[in-house]
């Protein structure tokens, strides 16, 4: 399934620390194109169009299960819209 | 986290359960009417058809809500009492950096605490229940992030001023009128304005202006506590951003009746939100020893990039136009700070924080972030605040400042494209003169002059003798103000405590 | 060693905040005290609601139940946002470990017949009652006069948003995963006799606007339906091999028990104000006028249609629990209406 998504930028802030790294590595796996940029305590995950947030991907680097509930500890903020949030995985996008 | 024991699995989908748990619990009443039990949805000229088509994407339950939050703050707790145990305050960049944190306290638990009211109101009173629940889970979030404020910033009040009496000082210090009318004009409208207000165009067009620059400067700056409370509590704001998006969505798709109101809202909010917020761009240029990036940067990078290129051509769908006064807001960007600090330089003997000319390396930083404006505000301000102080004296304004009938902040703002204009706007209502900083609040106010002649101007009640006296210092013992608590900076009890507890001595133990 | 000498020499200037330095003297403060007290506005609003042009948009006049001191009452447990997230963190993981040892046993398909009526028929309705409670308890959230009075309503409208989903929870693990009890459920709550009581009651309390007042009423209300629905029952369930259902109750029981914590310091500080001790009681016999009866009757209505499914003596139970709390009532000097 993908999501029709317009080609402008959306974005998560994700929080700089040892539990993130599995979820930043794995969005960066599963995204192409993705910029990054650090700042005092934060990393800035951006990208044009769609940002997916795999639960498989992540799971897999963290060696644990992982609920997707429990992006909302990883995240400081985002732009865009959460078109889809299930069990399996979240997407960020514009609609329009 | 704890690894959750292992489930069986489920034979209904998350949003199913999640619909079981939440929007079925509602049932159409018969012994008395919808519209007795919920009598304020329909004033403000909203037209709903079905509430069951507003969507949660979060989809907590009360269980994962508790889970997820216990787990933040039993991290942030922990962050607060070892800050605590090890005297972390002395591992800052220096004690001007909390007058940044002062300000900050005095202005903000007090809006997150009427967020959690009147979020609680929403809750109540909107007919939906997936709104109504989204809603109660946000009353309770402003309620933690209104607390965790207080409690991190405790263990710097034992040692610093300005901080002491916040609660008190929130209800009566001039500049904390700006904030505190702000939240009063959200919380006294209808509810579908308190969500365009504060769910939409606080929430998730500006805070990330106020919050993420400003918690990354705390980590920069050395305060752990700050930048703690702040990523956890923007964990939350990211639910509070859905809810926001969501709830403007929703009123637009119900009926395109809407439009109008909704985009008068809009404009109204955004010009409020972003003076209450300029602030915030005076407390980054010009509070924190150490910059993450400027105010204009920020608004860049927050807004213009993220809002007005994404979210904005998003709304176009629906005929949502940018808001109305958005490009006085650009145009500003580069004097905003600098003349917001110098209004909190002034008049800052009436109020619980110091100041102080920037130094060098200030400077520095100033004129490579604002190389165009900084030099000509430097000359026209900054040197001469200095000649005063050369010549042993600081320079305070001895006047009592005339205040925006809207915003309240000192009319200080110039003419756009003239920034050594001042700009003045008045409107007549009923015989009598109101006066206001820019086109943005004088047009708020002439849509609803009966609700902002109501306004309690700081300055007007000092005159009319409602502030504990007629002279500053009778005004200053109503405000709560205590030695150490606001004036100059350089030799403040703050500066000198210090450098007492960095005394060489002391450091070469 | 740098950091002891460092901490020698630092000392605070204060202890906490000035508002608790004047209402409790120079002491430190608990972080209940300083995250609940004079929180709240008091004074300088700026502009009216729309939607009540007559008040401020914190007024004591929102409600009949005045304090001189609104921060005369405290919470007896001391909750303020962390303690209370993690104590119901706990008690859900609980609840969570007991339904999935029920579920997992599928003791609940186990039960017997008379009994798996009760939950399908009884329990299970009652998911919306705890949903009605929570409108009436957010009420208090929004219009309570002080920051600590506020924070126990919001606590408790969370709570009974979350009672109503674990009573729903009960009822998917009921039909092995499946919503269609939860629909019955609903239909029942809609147009079972022996629920209408309870019902109206939630209905007519919502369009009250004293919130006070409704959390008076409902809290009365609950008072008999949690002894006869989670109290008695329990006890029976155990007695007639309907364990599964004991399992369940004692969660709601024991939730109770610290809700009843906070309404009575509630009420008892209402009733020991310097100023209004008596305006308070009259608020409340106000409401024991006009709704007690229909309390009552409303639970023993629920009472008879337990005993009709098995018969454990519950109209008795809903008999001695009302003449228990009528008598705690009159020894607070309130006048509680005769039966009917």
């Amino acid at each position: 399934m993908s999501v029709e998504a317009a080609p402008r930028p959306v974005g998560v802030d994700i929080q700089e620390n040892e539990e993130n790294r599995a979820v930043v590595e794995a969005i960066e796996a599963d995204n192409d194109d993705l910029t990054v940029r650090h700042m005092p305590g934060i990393i800035r995950l951006t990208k044009s169009g769609q940002l997916v947030i795999n639960q498989a991907s992540i799971e897999e680097r963290l060696g644990r299960p992982w609920e997707t509930h429990e992006f909302q500890m990883a995240m400081i903020s985002y732009f865009g819209e959460f078109v889809e949030w299930d069990d399996d995985r979240i997407v960020i996008a514009w609609k329009h | 986290m704890t690894v959750p024991t292992q489930k069986p699995a489920r034979k209904l989908s998350m949003q199913q359960r999640y619909s079981a748990l939440t929007h079925d619990l509602d049932w159409d009443p018969t012994y008395v009417t919808e519209e007795e039990i919920y009598p304020y949805t329909t004033f403000e000229g909203i037209k709903v058809h079905d509430w069951s088509k507003w969507e949660d994407p979060f989809r907590l339950t009360v269980e994962a809500y508790n889970k997820y939050q216990a787990e933040k703050d039993r991290r942030l707790y922990a962050v607060l009492d070892g800050f605590a145990q090890s005297q972390g305050q002395l591992g800052l960049t220096e004690a001007r950096y909390m007058n940044a944190m002062k300000i900050f306290l005095q202005g903000i638990p007090s809006g997150e605490y009427q967020a959690h009211r009147n979020f609680s109101h929403l809750a109540r009173y909107f007919n939906g229940p997936g709104a109504r629940f989204a809603s109660l889970c946000q009353s309770l979030d402003e309620l933690r992030h209104a607390q965790t404020e207080v409690h991190t910033l405790s263990h710097y009040n034992k040692f610093f001023g300005g901080m002491h009496d916040w609660s008190r000082m929130s209800d009566r210090v001039w500049y904390l009128s700006v904030p505190k009318s702000f939240f009063d004009d959200a919380g006294t409208a209808g509810p579908f304005e308190w969500l365009i207000a504060i769910g939409f165009s606080f929430e998730y067009l500006l805070t990330n202006l106020l919050f993420v620059p400003f918690m990354s400067g705390a980590a920069f700056n050395g305060d752990l506590p700050t930048m703690t409370f702040g990523f956890s509590a923007q964990s939350d704001e990211s639910r509070h951003m859905t809810l926001g998006l969501e709830g403007i969505k929703f009123m637009l798709e119900q009926d395109e009746d809407n439009l109008p109101i909704v985009q008068a809202w809009l404009d109204k909010w955004f010009w409020r939100g972003y003076r209450l917020i300029s602030l915030v761009a005076g407390m980054m240029d010009y509070m924190l020893p150490k910059r993450v990036m400027s105010w204009k940067e920020a608004f860049e990078l927050y807004f213009e990039e993220q809002m007005l290129n994404g979210l904005f051509k998003d709304l176009e769908y629906y005929g949502i136009k940018p808001p109305r006064h958005v490009q006085w807001a650009i145009d500003e960007k580069e004097i905003l700070s600098h003349q917001v600090y110098w209004v909190l330089y002034q008049y800052s003997h009436a109020a619980a924080f110091t100041t102080t000319i920037p130094d060098a390396e200030d400077q520095a930083w100033l004129e490579e972030a604002y190389p165009d404006t900084w030099p000509v505000f430097k000359s026209v301000v900054w040197d001469k605040a200095q000649r005063v102080v050369d010549s042993g004296e600081r320079y305070f304004n001895p006047g009592l400042p005339q205040l925006c009938q809207v915003c309240q902040i000192p009319m200080g703002f110039t003419e756009p494209g003239n920034p050594l204009v001042q700009c003045q706007r008045h409107s007549i209502y009923e015989g009598e003169r109101y006066d206001f900083c820019s086109d943005g609040c004088q047009w708020i106010f002439d849509r609803e002059p009966e609700k902002y002649v109501q306004a309690w101007l700081p300055v007007h009640q000092i005159y009319q003798g409602n502030c504990g006296g007629p002279t500053l210092p009778d005004v200053a013992v109503w405000y709560g103000l205590e030695p150490g608590d606001g004036g100059e900076y350089i030799g403040s009890m703050d500066h000198q405590d210090w450098l007492a507890w960095h005394a060489p001595t002391i450091k070469e133990g | 060693m740098q950091f002891e000498l460092r901490t020698q020499v630092v000392e605070p200037r204060r202890k906490t905040f000035s508002n608790l330095v004047r209402r409790y003297g120079d002491r430190p403060a608990s972080r209940y005290e300083e995250g609940s007290v004079d929180i709240q506005a008091t004074e300088n609003f700026h502009y009216r609601p729309l939607w009540a042009p007559d008040k401020e948009l914190y007024d004591p006049t929102y409600t009949a139940f005045r304090l001189t001191d609104p921060y005369s009452f405290m919470d007896p447990r001391q909750l303020y946002y962390a303690p209370y997230v993690q104590s119901r963190a706990a008690s859900g993981e609980a609840f969570a470990k007991s339904l999935e040892y029920v579920d997992t046993r599928q003791l609940l398909l186990k039960l017997p017949e008379g009994w798996q009526a009760i939950v399908a028929d009884l329990l299970l309705p009652l998911r919306h009652y705890e949903a009605g409670a929570e409108l009436i308890s957010i009420e208090g959230s929004r219009f309570a006069y002080g920051t600590t009075i506020d924070q126990a309503c919001t606590y408790a409208a969370f709570d009974r948003i979350g009672n109503a989903q674990n009573i729903s929870r009960v009822g998917i693990a009921f039909n092995d995963g499946h919503a269609h009890a939860l629909a019955e459920a609903k239909e029942k709550w809609l147009g079972d006799p022996a629920l209408q009581g309870l019902r109206r009651l939630i209905e007519e309390l919502l369009i009250e606007r004293d919130y006070a007042k409704e959390l008076v009423a409902l809290d009365l209300c609950d008072r008999l339906l949690y002894s006869v629905m989670f109290t008695h029952l329990d006890e029976a369930a155990l007695l007639s091999g309907a364990g599964a259902y004991s399992l369940v109750a004692q969660h709601f029981s024991t939730w109770f028990l610290d809700q009843r914590r906070w309404i009575d310091q509630l009420i008892k500080t209402w009733f020991a104000d310097p100023e209004y001790s008596e305006v308070n009681k009259a608020a409340f016999n106000d409401v024991l006028a006009r709704r007690w009866n229909q309390i009552v009757e409303a639970v023993s209505d629920v009472a008879a249609a337990l005993d009709a499914r098995v018969d454990t003596g519950a109209a008795a139970a809903a008999q001695a629990a009302t003449s228990a709390v009528a008598a705690q009532l009159s020894e607070l000097g309130l006048t509680v209406p005769g039966g009917k």
